[in-house]
């Protein structure tokens, strides 16, 4: 039996003390939301206590964990957003914001130089990151994280979602350039506010 | 004059998505030569989207379980797994 093997003989509460804090944070990295996350998280513990015969010992417990919660995560995202589906239909397109009505550039915060404070630490960014994700138009938000987040393709997404290639594109330029926006107006962008 | 640079931005971000036409690739190649602008926003997406594989594997370190829920989940595990505390199958 190998120590993986022998460690699923655990209780789940055990499996809550190892990998609850590092569960929780996968599940709020991408729904931003406490209760939701731990609801999640205490779904996932259920479902592996029930499914521990399916635990093949080929990978660690806490990988395993992760998939089960990875799957009940973007179950989640996915029924959100065909519940939201009608309602959103009808947008304004949002990336005309960022441009004049030639298509040029309207803000003019980048010169083109390398910024001195962009050696900002990994983290602070990725923190920031995280914050400005879980500011854009929910829509928006949801397909970013499960292709950017989640990994999943195109195709993958659009079936999910029951969204056209065309829309998904769209949706995901529409995320990108609010989200290098975002990052910009925290203090994150190529720009330097006192100049 | 006509800018191309919110198409640019489009192309930019459809190259993650997408494998871009020819034409379109070389369009946005010379764009992005002469534009400053342009060069700005695609640095920035490929400094955003090299993150973002970072974050698929590891959460950032800043939370963690709150007490209270994690008692919550404890006790709701206790009643929802009818093998009992720290039952093992010895």
């Amino acid at each position: 039996m190998s120590k993986d093997a022998e460690n699923l003989a655990d209780h789940p509460e055990d499996w809550l003390s190892e990998h609850g804090d590092y569960l929780y944070r996968y599940a709020m990295a991408r729904l931003r939301n406490p209760e939701l996350a731990s609801d999640m998280l205490q779904e996932t513990l259920l479902a592996a206590w029930k499914g521990s015969k399916s635990f093949k010992g080929n990978s660690s417990v806490r990988t395993w964990l992760v998939g089960i919660l990875k799957h009940k995560i973007t179950d989640h995202i996915r029924k959100e957003i065909r519940n939201r589906k009608l309602a959103e239909e009808i947008e304004a397109d949002p990336t005309s914001a960022f441009f004049d009505p030639h298509g040029k550039w309207l803000d003019s915060p980048q010169q083109a130089r390398n910024n001195p404070e962009g050696q900002y630490r990994d983290r602070e960014f990725h923190k920031q990151l995280l914050d400005c994700i879980h500011q854009l138009p929910a829509r928006q938000r949801d397909v970013f994280i499960l292709r950017e987040m989640e990994g999943e393709d195109t195709e993958t997404v659009c079936n999910s979602c029951d969204i056209s290639t065309t829309h998904l594109h769209v949706l995901m330029h529409r995320a990108r350039l609010a989200l290098r926006g975002c990052l910009q107006n925290s203090g994150f962008g190529i720009k330097e506010t006192e100049e | 004059m006509n800018h191309f640079c919110q198409q640019a931005s489009k192309l930019v971000s459809d190259a993650y998505e997408r494998r871009l036409a020819l034409g379109e690739r070389l369009r946005l190649r010379w764009h992005l030569l002469i534009c400053s602008m342009c060069r700005a926003y695609e640095r920035d997406i490929r400094r955003i989207e090299s993150a973002l594989r970072k974050l698929r594997g590891i959460p950032p370190e800043d939370v963690s379980l709150p007490e209270q829920e994690r008692q919550r989940i404890s006790k709701a595990l206790k009643t929802d797994t009818p093998q009992g505390n720290s039952n093992t199958s010895s």
